[in-house]
């Protein structure tokens, strides 16, 4: 396989299919802003989970963040390594992955384990290592709809070409994620999907429409008997949370308690009160909280802008490259984070009702890290194929 | 697919306007919202949520502070606070299981429910119950020893103060109580407790979740500054006096509705002692006499709000100082006011002739005296003794009302004394108007002590004024402040609030009560060598229904300088007879007041010659009598007399009656069978001078007679004694001592 376009351009390529070396070689703004929030996430890490670890791990104040390290070393590895891999041999794999994807997520509702105090089947256990095929999923996802809007995209305006087989796949992958059940995987997966949809050319009234369907269904469900009363006693728990301040509004009011403590300028770090067996789980989904009361709201908002910035590096170089299934599969993978993020800081700050999102570069959690930062380095990747203003 | 379906796939700049609004539109506003609700919730509302972050991350351990002592005007402790200990539970920490054995156990030691602690035990979110208040050291331990053996956890002590009051109902109404907070609630207690209580000191600590302590950088302690000490000018020996006399008196007279009595140090006005009897245990403030409980037992029942009710009120009943809080009629005691405004304002002369037919005519209203047979012909002083009614209604019509108001102002009756207590009381009065109207009746009424209810401390006051020189002080209690350490960080020096009258006329009114005592109807508490001066009252309480009396008496002494004023005020004793007055019955019981005080100040009594020419008596029958009128009939007789014990009727007398004794010796008069002796040493006495030996003897209840002849201003020393020294006596036998002139 020959990639003329990198011909034509003049530039320099080492005909190897499967890697892809070039002269100006990756997008290093996103590699720093990538390794700066993986440190201070690395950082935060240690100092939210030590106090829970040394109490809750037999005295091994080291054990979450000894573990997160390793993988975060592999990560690298894998991110550095990936971001010279050719990313265009994912397109022909799409079916594959998609495939791989769709037995996992069968695998893991029938032989999956549930992990803390949930209800859930996430988690796969191969032995030497636990994973979530939700994670997977996104992936799949992004190179699914990276794929099918490339090779459709005369006639993404149309429902037959542009709406309906991308709803079949969100259709296959959500339901099956609803099986476990995962609302805010499936959350996720329908916000990557869509934003996908709409950047691949998708007619924008299918989504007038949508909204207008999803209004009717809420509708439909609200007149079921009893869920207005669960709805209502979930959405006045998320408004009013000290109505049960040992219960259902312990989380939320020790997050808001961690937050709130950190003032503009924060307790400062490795001095969070709130880690002390106050905030459940410290090291997970409500890290920020911690990282907040340490650092403050100076602290906060610049880790906040660093993500910002993440993303924002992330659609330049989706922007900038020529190559429409490498800009998708960017985008895709940049909204990822950028999504996932969003959702979990309005969670810990009580902005939606609280739901299972982990934060990216900072929760605790070695394969999703993992699979992070090789999804970074096919970014990576897709940066070296960046050539419009750099030529 | 071929390599070239790819090439030919680009981005579109469709795609890139699409990327850009989704970047702006999502994230961009994403982004930005957060950073505000960040802001929102760290800038605008940080401290709301830091406070209740605070509020379950640190464990505030208060630092008792100790609270000062009180001291009377010696030293001697009348209360004071000692470490006790709570014991308390922390359910979180609870095994649950094993705890009901515990509960159990605990339940027997603490004499508390077993129920009450397994339902503190249940709260499991909670690290601190308290179980059983205020227990002391032993009982500590017992519970140590049982959560150590049997390995209990969760069960911690708590330090704790709690106040003894060594003497128990000693000065109980004047010194009041603790709440279970250990602050003042009563007394003095409450009055100083700005000055007692101290500042509690403050421990914060960091905790985690699990209540254990977080690290030391969290920690910050305040340390506690304990209470500082006040001394009183209460005299424990004489408030004790005091109250045994005054118990006597209840018992002895039946009386109804309490007694209370003062004793003042007439130049300072600092009050000597204070009481009210019955009272009650300042150490357990809440148990009601026998008397009032078999009230409440019988009238109510228990739960009920009649009954609590009825509780409430009986508590504050027996709490309550009368002697500031319950203004009564003085009756004739108030003529010490009356004589000492006519004799300031010139009104009146020892000269004067008065006649008394039992009654007078004022402005057409009959006014009897209370003889009503009359007392004719008599000079001022005559008519002091007899307090004889138209002697003191001319004194006030010489005067005018507004005079005789004036005066009243001068001496502090017409408002609060400002004593250092809480609840002080003011009096009633006849307003400026009504005394000054045309008809006078009023102002006769008002001139021989009625029409005016006044509480005990303005009357001793205003009395200690008319004898000291004219000098109104103000009275007080708090002698000094001390720190803890035991310095003194103030003293209270003697205000004088004005001079009422002049010392010319203090100086005629002193001679006044002296002749009351000496030979009016203050007679009965006149004790054989010794100048005292008083004023009796009778009075009916004549805004009650019924027959009742209050009877007072108010003594002074010596009276060569008067150092002490005594008021003693019954009410509504039981009386049976139409002899029943202040002179029958309170001045008795100020007789045997001033006589313990004399004894224990160190006075001695001088005999005068007519005295001493009549050296024995034979000693009377005073079986089943009531003490203080035995006493009043061994005073006529110029024998002392000791009552010993809290009973109502003597029991024993020695010695026995047909004895033989010299005068000025002391009779004992035994209440109560316990107080009885057998086993007496006789101490040595030869070498001793005859003022110590007779102290000595006295001091172990035994009694002297001389031998040999006593010379006035030689120095006199012991030369024999029988019995020997060392030999048993029972109580009230006599000892001979021969007596030689001193080399």
């Amino acid at each position: 396989m020959t990639y003329a376009q990198g011909q034509q351009e003049g530039r320099k390529r080492i005909r190897l299919g499967l890697f892809n070396f070039k002269e100006g070689g990756m997008d290093l703004t996103f590699l720093i802003l990538v390794f700066l929030l993986l440190t201070i996430g690395l950082v935060m890490l240690f100092s939210a989970s030590y106090a829970d670890a040394f109490v809750r791990r037999g005295g091994d104040s080291f054990y979450f963040i000894s573990r997160q390290l390793i993988f975060a070393v592999i990560g690298i590895v894998a991110m550095l390594a990936i971001s010279t891999f050719n990313y265009k041999v994912l397109e022909r794999f799409a079916y594959l992955i998609l495939a791989i994807t769709v037995f996992l997520l069968i695998v893991v509702v029938l032989y999956g384990f549930v992990v803390g105090g949930g209800r859930s089947r996430r988690w796969i256990d191969l032995g030497f290592i636990t994973f979530q095929p939700s994670e997977i999923a996104k992936f799949a996802l992004v190179i699914l709809f990276a794929r099918m809007i490339n090779a459709n995209y005369d006639q993404m305006h149309t429902f037959r070409r542009g709406i309906f087989p991308f709803l079949m796949a969100m259709g296959l992958l959500a339901g099956l994620m609803m099986l476990q059940p995962h609302l805010s995987g499936t959350l996720i997966i329908l916000s990557i999907g869509a934003i996908m949809m709409v950047i691949g050319g998708a007619n924008l009234k299918w989504f007038g429409l949508a909204a207008i369907a999803g209004a009717v269904l809420l509708g439909l469900v609200v007149m079921i008997p009893g869920v207005i009363s669960y709805a209502t006693v979930r959405i006045e728990y998320w408004q009013h949370p000290e109505l049960d301040p040992r219960g259902h509004g312990f989380q939320i009011l020790q997050s808001l308690y961690a937050i709130g403590s950190g003032g503009l300028m924060g307790t400062g770090i490795g001095m969070s009160r709130q880690k002390y067996l106050y905030l459940p789980e410290p090291q997970n989904d409500y890290i920020f909280s911690i990282v907040a009361e340490e650092l403050g709201f100076v602290g906060a908002s610049l880790i906040l802008l660093l993500f910002a910035l993440l993303v924002w590096r992330g659609f330049v170089i989706a922007m900038r490259c020529r190559d429409r299934f490498g800009s998708l599969v960017a985008v895709g993978l940049t909204t990822q984070v950028g999504i996932q993020t969003l959702l979990n800081i309005m969670v810990v700050t009580n902005t939606i009702p609280s739901t299972g999102i982990s934060l990216p570069f900072f929760s605790y959690g070695g394969t999703a890290l993992c699979m992070l930062l090789a999804q970074m380095g096919v970014v990576l990747s897709i940066s070296r194929q960046t050539t419009m203003e750099k030529a | 697919m071929t390599s070239n379906a790819y090439t030919h796939k680009i981005t579109t700049s469709k795609m890139r306007g699409r990327m850009l609004i989704i970047m702006l539109g999502i994230f961009t506003v994403g982004f930005g919202l957060l950073i505000y609700r960040l802001f929102y919730l760290q800038v605008i509302n940080g401290e709301e949520y830091q406070r209740m972050a605070l509020q379950q991350q640190t464990r505030s351990i208060t630092l008792g502070a100790n609270r000062g002592s009180i001291y009377d005007t010696n030293g001697n402790i009348l209360a004071q606070s000692a470490t006790v200990w709570n014991v308390c539970v922390s359910p979180a920490q609870l095994d649950m299981e094993s705890f009901d054995t515990a509960a159990a156990a605990l339940a027997e030691i603490l004499d508390v429910e077993k129920s009450f602690i397994l339902e503190q035990a249940a709260d499991r979110g909670s690290y601190y119950k308290r179980i059983k208040r205020r227990i002391e050291r032993e009982l500590m331990d017992r519970v140590d020893e049982y959560i150590i053996q049997n390995k209990v956890p969760g069960v911690f002590f708590e330090e704790d103060t709690r106040r003894y009051y060594k003497y128990g109902s000693l000065a109980s109404t004047l010194l009041g109580f603790t709440n279970a907070d250990n602050q003042g609630a009563y007394g003095l207690e409450a009055r100083y407790e700005s000055i007692l209580a101290g500042t509690p000191g403050v421990e914060v600590s960091a905790k985690n979740a699990r209540g254990q302590e977080m690290s030391r950088m969290f920690s910050q302690r305040y340390e506690a500054r304990d209470g500082n000490s006040i001394v009183l000018t209460i005299d424990e020996s004489i408030q004790h006096f005091l109250e045994r006399h005054l118990h006597t008196a209840v018992v002895e007279h039946n009386i109804k509705a309490r007694a209370s009595g003062i004793v003042m140090d007439v130049k300072t006005g600092a009050v000597i002692a204070m009481a009210t009897k019955p009272d009650f245990d300042p150490n357990d403030p809440y148990t009601l006499s026998p008397a009032d409980q078999s009230i409440l037992d019988e009238g109510f029942e228990p739960g009920t709000e009649e009954y609590q009710k009825k509780r409430t009120e009986l508590w504050y009943g027996q709490w309550r100082n009368k002697a500031i809080s319950d203004p009564y009629e003085p009756g004739s005691v108030f003529k010490i006011v009356t004589a000492a405004a006519a004799v300031d304002s010139r009104k009146v002369s020892l000269n004067d002739h008065f006649y008394c037919s039992g009654v007078v005519d004022v402005s057409g209203v009959e006014i009897h005296c209370w003889r009503r047979t009359g007392h004719g012909q008599q000079d001022f002083t005559t008519g002091m003794q007899n307090s004889c009614n138209p002697v003191f209604i001319a004194l006030g019509q010489r005067m005018g009302g507004p005079a005789l108001f004036n005066y009243m102002q001068n001496f502090g009756l017409h408002s609060r004394t400002g004593i250092d207590l809480p609840g002080e009381a003011n009096s009633i009065y006849m307003p400026l108007n009504l005394l000054s109207k045309e008809g006078m009746v009023e102002l006769s009424s008002t001139s021989f002590g009625q029409s005016t209810k006044l509480t005990p401390i303005q009357m001793i006051t205003a009395a200690s004024a008319a004898v000291n020189g004219g000098k109104l002080m103000q009275p007080y209690l708090l002698k000094q402040v001390l720190d803890p350490a035991g310095n003194v960080l103030s003293t209270t020096q003697p205000v004088m609030r004005r001079q009422v009258i002049s010392e010319e006329a203090s100086s005629t009114v002193r001679g006044l009560v002296e002749a009351v005592v000496a030979d009016g109807s203050g007679r009965h508490s006149a004790i054989p060598g010794f100048r005292i001066g008083g004023k009796t009252g009778t009075s009916q309480k004549l805004d009650q229904e019924g027959d009742e009396h209050i009877l007072s008496f108010v003594g002074f002494v010596p009276m060569e300088d008067p150092q002490y004023a005594v008021l003693v005020m019954l009410d509504e004793p039981y009386l049976p007879g139409e002899t029943a007055y202040g002179s029958t019955i309170a001045a008795p019981v100020v007789g045997a007041i001033i006589t313990d005080m004399l004894h224990y100040a160190g006075y001695e009594p001088q005999f005068t010659e007519q005295q001493l020419a009549e050296r024995e008596v034979s000693v009377p029958d005073l079986m089943g009598e009531k003490p203080h009128e035995a006493q009043a009939k061994l005073t006529s007789l110029s024998l002392q007399t000791r009552i010993i014990g809290m009973g109502g009727t003597v029991i024993r007398q020695i010695p026995l009656s047909q004895s033989v004794m010299p005068k000025g010796g002391t009779v004992f008069l035994y209440t109560d069978e316990e107080d009885l002796r057998d086993d007496i040493i006789v101490p040595v006495l030869v070498g001793l001078s005859a003022m110590e030996a007779n102290r000595l003897l006295t001091d172990s209840g035994l009694n002297v007679k001389l031998e040999g002849t006593i010379l006035d201003g030689v120095p006199m020393v012991v030369t024999e004694q029988w019995p020997l020294p060392g030999t048993q006596a029972g109580t009230g036998d006599i000892v001979v001592i021969t007596l030689q002139q001193a080399d």
